[in-house]
């Protein structure tokens, strides 16, 4: 009798929740305060040709600070990219050039500016203030087995972003992201993206993500391994002296 | 004469069945008719030049890549904007961005390329940013000069975007790959035309604008004066043969053989599925060819029946008369035809091969439609023995005994003009010049070829020339080399511009080094161009250089625009383009590629087509009728006026500066396919008559028989002149040079093949 009360419960918490309330729960998630990966991405073009990259990424703050060492291929190795970004101002986006000795500041004046060539764009690696977008809950799905919410995400006009709309699925249990749609202006789908998770430290880190740019008919597939969380990072690594040589792992 | 008389048991058999059972000998061909047209509705309607290229040339091959790697390289141009008006106004940039969307969101447009659409890269104290050229609809006056001070620091991008005189933006639009012309000029010029004010002149152009528009144009022109051509010959032959149901009746003849020819290509579609038997603009010509064909059928039945009504005085006996007496010769015509046409297979162009099989079913045909649906026909008439059609002969008929009388007395003179004749033909020949450019189709001065070349003048020209490098694109020595072809290029005075993923090097080398000038070069080592790379993808879309280098940064293609050139021209530039590129070190492989190409081998193949189809038609013609008459002097007889006919019309051509295209090359086809008809009519009637006639009166009598139909057919036939007025120069051509081929082939006919057997006649009249 106490188990059936508490499935009616959990069934009337699910029902009774908000688009914004589910939204917020993923947004007041447990994240660490850093984290160490090393990252690999393959792109695949619409003609199954492949590029593949392997980098050293350190992050801070919820991936506001970022700072990424290239290894591989071999063309890019040395070549680093540091990244912060401000509320009150442009993000601030530097380039180390080994082989010109120079560091270049970079400013991608466009959200939806490809990252590296990949699928994911600038916009879509930026964190997602839960003010700047109105959330409506949609009928609930289940993907892979696992129950999940279903959220349309809007962004409001002040966030300018490239997307009409995103549609997120949300597993209930764990509450995060296993797949997300992202529709253009046009209100097309444009993007096709997954996830996969890794529980670390009793967090829920992203060991790979998917995504596909239907448009495009291009793929970009990557992985996190060697994932190191809330270590003694300095946060005052995040500067450009920082680009200049490829940490160990 | 009763069927009896018919000494031979097939003729007898089939004029049996025929008279006998009229009804069934018209229903039979006709559903033949209504199955055969119903493939008419899988005709497939091709306008893809590059599809008459076979797979395996070189640069057909290289085309394909090229397709595959960066995506279609024949795009629309627009050009909009106002003489004497700067085009830098906010209502002109705000016309281009609503254009752009508007051609963006077309489903079939894979990239536009103008001010709207592409990056700028700035560099300020250290700081780079790729950005668009115009960041938003509505700009500002100090907006708009900031454009216009970029486009002024990189007058490569301007030229590609604004006309010189800044009066005009050029959009440049890019198909995918997998549609049609037609298709993509018409979304095109429709948004275009919906989109821009009247106050603004549109201008179109580009290879796709060019192909999707002038195939359709072609076609729907024919179509017109066809009308006017078919209306003359009714007229032509309603005067001589002075019935309304004979000429009827040789309309239903050609009718029912078009419909089956256009319904067999469809149904060949629709089972092989394969693009030989696809209608492109080479198979513009086959209704007129065909036409031509089954008129000769028809008129020289309809003609010998009345001759015959003359006489006899009765259907049924002048029908027997009629079919006993050309039974053979329209197999034997239909049969040479088809095996000249089937000679097309042997031709390059894998349309010909399409385009012989399905003409030959339309002969085919249009024999079986002679020789049982229209002497049924005749047959049901009653026919009023005292009309004029049956007692008077015919205007051209009292014409044809001055040809007698006149080869009969002077056959070695008339040999001599005909000798003469050819040997003029032959000098003509030398100066026989071949163009397949479809935009010099069109006379100057017409609204079509004007906008053609505003594009052509005030931009950077619609021509393109695509040089595709294997090798690595990050190499500083390649992309050295590259800059080299890319000055070699630039030197021809039409080529107006070139661009390479060389240039964009060069322009991030520059913004890299504070933008210094002197830095706008390749970077001496393979580190340097690698960080320029890896710097541009942090920044802005790598897919910016998908029209210049491939995935893997080891195929480049180079591209250069040139104003319209000469057929020479473009043949001269592709072959000193293909020995420098020969010649390169640091790339593996070099091709060169792009419509110029294309045009320079479509120009061989069209003379290699023309000249293998003319050999083996000849060659078959002369075997099938030395076998038929069962002695080789018959067959040089039917060759030799069919051949001096051929070298004639194709050296007066080189005399009148006609120039041979793949649309008027085809023209040979029709010389030979209906030269040959009046040989064998002509051959078949000698035969027949020199065992009846006196020696001395034997050309006459075959020329009084066989001349009336000859040139009623080829006076008829003279109706396509109406394609004279056709607004295209090759139809126009083709109009002129129909009148020329039937006057060739019937008077050549006439005089020197009557000459010939005259001067022969102890020879060949005894055997």
């Amino acid at each position: 009798m106490r188990n059936i009360f508490i499935i009616m419960f959990g069934i009337s918490i699910s029902l009774g929740q908000s688009g914004y309330e589910i939204a917020k729960r993923l947004d007041e998630k447990d994240k660490p305060k850093n984290m160490v990966n090393r990252t690999s991405m393959v792109l695949t073009n619409s003609k199954g040709k492949t590029r593949n990259s392997v980098m050293i990424t350190k992050t801070m703050d919820n991936s506001r600070c970022q700072l990424i060492w290239f290894l591989e291929p071999k063309d890019d190795r040395g070549v680093s990219f540091l990244k912060i970004e401000h509320d009150d101002r442009d993000d601030e986006m530097r380039i180390w050039l080994p082989a010109f000795k120079r560091v270049r500041r970079i400013s991608a004046s466009k959200k939806g500016d490809s990252f590296m060539g990949s699928d994911l764009s600038y916009e879509d690696m930026t964190s997602r203030s839960l003010d700047e977008n109105e959330y409506k809950r949609l009928d609930d799905d289940v993907i892979d087995g696992r129950d999940c919410f279903v959220l349309k995400v809007t962004p409001t006009t002040s966030l300018k972003s490239s997307y009409s709309m995103h549609k997120l699925w949300i597993v209930k249990d764990d509450i995060y992201i296993v797949k997300e749609e992202s529709y253009d202006k046009r209100e097309k789908l444009k993007k096709d993206k997954s996830f996969s998770y890794l529980k670390i430290d009793n967090y829920d880190i992203m060991s790979k993500i998917s995504v596909k740019d239907i448009q495009k008919n291009h793929r970009t597939d990557i992985s996190f391994d060697q994932v190191k969380v809330d270590t003694n990072m300095d946060e005052k690594i995040f500067q450009e002296k920082s680009l200049k040589r490829i940490p160990k792992l | 004469m009763t069927h009896s008389d018919v000494n031979n048991p097939v003729r007898s058999w089939i004029i049996e069945r025929v008279l006998d059972n009229p009804k069934k000998a018209i229903f039979l061909p006709v559903l033949v008719t209504l199955i055969m047209g119903a493939g008419i509705s899988y005709l497939v309607v091709d306008d893809d030049m590059m599809a008459m290229l076979p797979e395996t040339l070189d640069s057909r091959m290289s085309w394909d890549a090229v397709q595959d790697e960066f995506g279609s390289t024949e795009v629309i141009f627009i050009a909009f904007g106002n003489k004497d008006q700067t085009i830098y106004s906010s209502k002109s940039f705000s016309l281009l961005w609503d254009l752009t969307k508007a051609l963006e969101n077309l489903d079939q447009v894979e990239k536009v390329s103008c001010i709207t659409t592409i990056s700028r890269i700035d560099s300020e104290n250290g700081f780079m940013e790729i950005s668009d050229l115009q960041p938003v609809r509505d700009l500002s006056a100090k907006q708009i000069d900031k454009i216009k001070q970029y486009l002024k620091q990189n007058p490569t991008i301007k030229q590609r975007v604004v006309s010189a005189s800044e009066e005009y933006f050029n959009i440049m639009v890019q198909p995918y790959e997998d549609i049609p012309h037609d298709v993509m000029r018409n979304v095109v010029v429709t948004i275009g035309d919906s989109v821009l004010p009247a106050e603004y002149e549109v201008h179109y152009g580009g290879t796709a604008y060019i192909t999707g528009s002038v195939p359709t144009m072609i076609r729907n022109d024919i179509t017109v004066l066809l009308r006017v051509g078919l209306f003359i010959m009714a007229i032509v032959l309603m005067v001589n043969l002075r019935n309304p149901f004979a000429v009827v009746m040789v309309f239903a003849v050609i009718i029912q053989s078009l419909i089956v020819m256009a319904g067999f290509m469809g149904w060949m579609v629709f089972v092989t599925g394969s693009e030989r038997f696809y209608f492109t603009i080479i198979n513009a010509s086959m209704p007129i060819i065909l036409l031509t064909i089954a008129n000769s059928d028809g008129v020289h039945f309809v003609a010998k029946f009345f001759k015959e009504m003359r006489k006899k005085k009765d259907t049924k006996k002048s029908l027997e008369s009629t079919m006993d007496t050309l039974l053979v010769p329209i197999f034997l015509t239909s049969l040479t035809t088809i095996a000249a046409f089937l000679s097309l297979s042997f031709a390059p162009i894998k349309q010909l091969m399409g385009y012989g099989v399905c003409i030959s079913v339309g002969i085919a045909h249009a024999f079986i439609l002679s020789s049982t649906f229209l002497p049924a026909a005749i047959s049901l008439k009653k026919w009023d023995m005292s009309s004029k059609a049956v007692t008077r002969p015919s205007i051209f008929e009292n014409l044809i005994a001055y040809f007698g009388k006149t080869v009969t007395s002077n056959p070695k003179s008339i040999l001599g003009v005909g000798v003469l004749f050819a040997s003029a033909g032959i000098v003509g020949l030398l100066y026989l010049k071949v163009d397949v450019n479809i935009a010099s189709f069109f006379r100057p001065g017409t609204e079509f070829r004007d906008s053609i070349d505003f594009i052509d003048q005030e931009m950077t020209g619609t021509m393109d020339i695509r040089v595709r490098l294997e090798g690595s694109m990050k190499n500083p020595r390649t992309l050295n080399e590259i800059i080299n072809l890319q000055d070699m290029l630039e030197n021809n005075n039409k080529v107006t511009t070139s661009f390479s993923i060389a240039d964009v090097v060069k322009q991030m080398h520059r913004v890299v080094m504070d933008d210094d000038p002197e830095f706008e070069t390749i970077p001496e080592d393979q580190g340097k161009v690698n960080n320029l790379f890896s710097m541009y993808s942090m920044s802005g879309d790598p897919e910016d250089f998908s029209t210049m280098v491939d995935y893997e940064y080891s195929v480049g293609l180079v591209t250069a625009l040139s104003r319209v050139m000469t057929t020479d021209e473009i043949i001269s530039i592709v072959n000193k383009i293909e020995e420098y590129v020969g010649d390169l070190k640091s790339v593996g492989s070099a091709s060169v590629t792009g419509m110029a190409v294309v045009i320079r081998d479509l120009v061989y193949l069209v003379v290699q087509s023309s000249v293998i189809s003319i050999v083996m038609s000849v060659i078959l013609i002369g075997l099938i009728t030395s076998l038929f008459f069962k002695r080789i002097a018959w067959g040089m007889m039917a060759i030799i006026p069919l051949s001096v006919a051929v070298v004639i019309n194709f050296g007066f051509m080189g005399l009148a500066g006609i120039h041979l295209s793949h649309v008027t090359a085809l023209l040979a086809s029709v010389i030979i396919g209906v030269g040959v008809d009046f040989a064998i009519h002509y051959i078949s009637q000698y035969r027949r008559l020199s065992k009846i006639s006196e020696k001395n009166m034997l050309t006459n009598d075959v020329i009084e028989d066989v001349g009336y139909p000859i040139i009623l057919d080829s006076a008829s036939n003279m109706s396509f002149g109406a394609l004279l007025f056709s607004a295209f120069i090759p139809v126009q051509y083709m109009g002129g040079l129909m009148v020329f081929a039937m006057i060739s082939t019937s008077i050549g006919t006439l005089t020197f093949l009557a000459a010939m057997a005259e001067l022969l006649k102890h020879n060949l009249a005894g055997k």
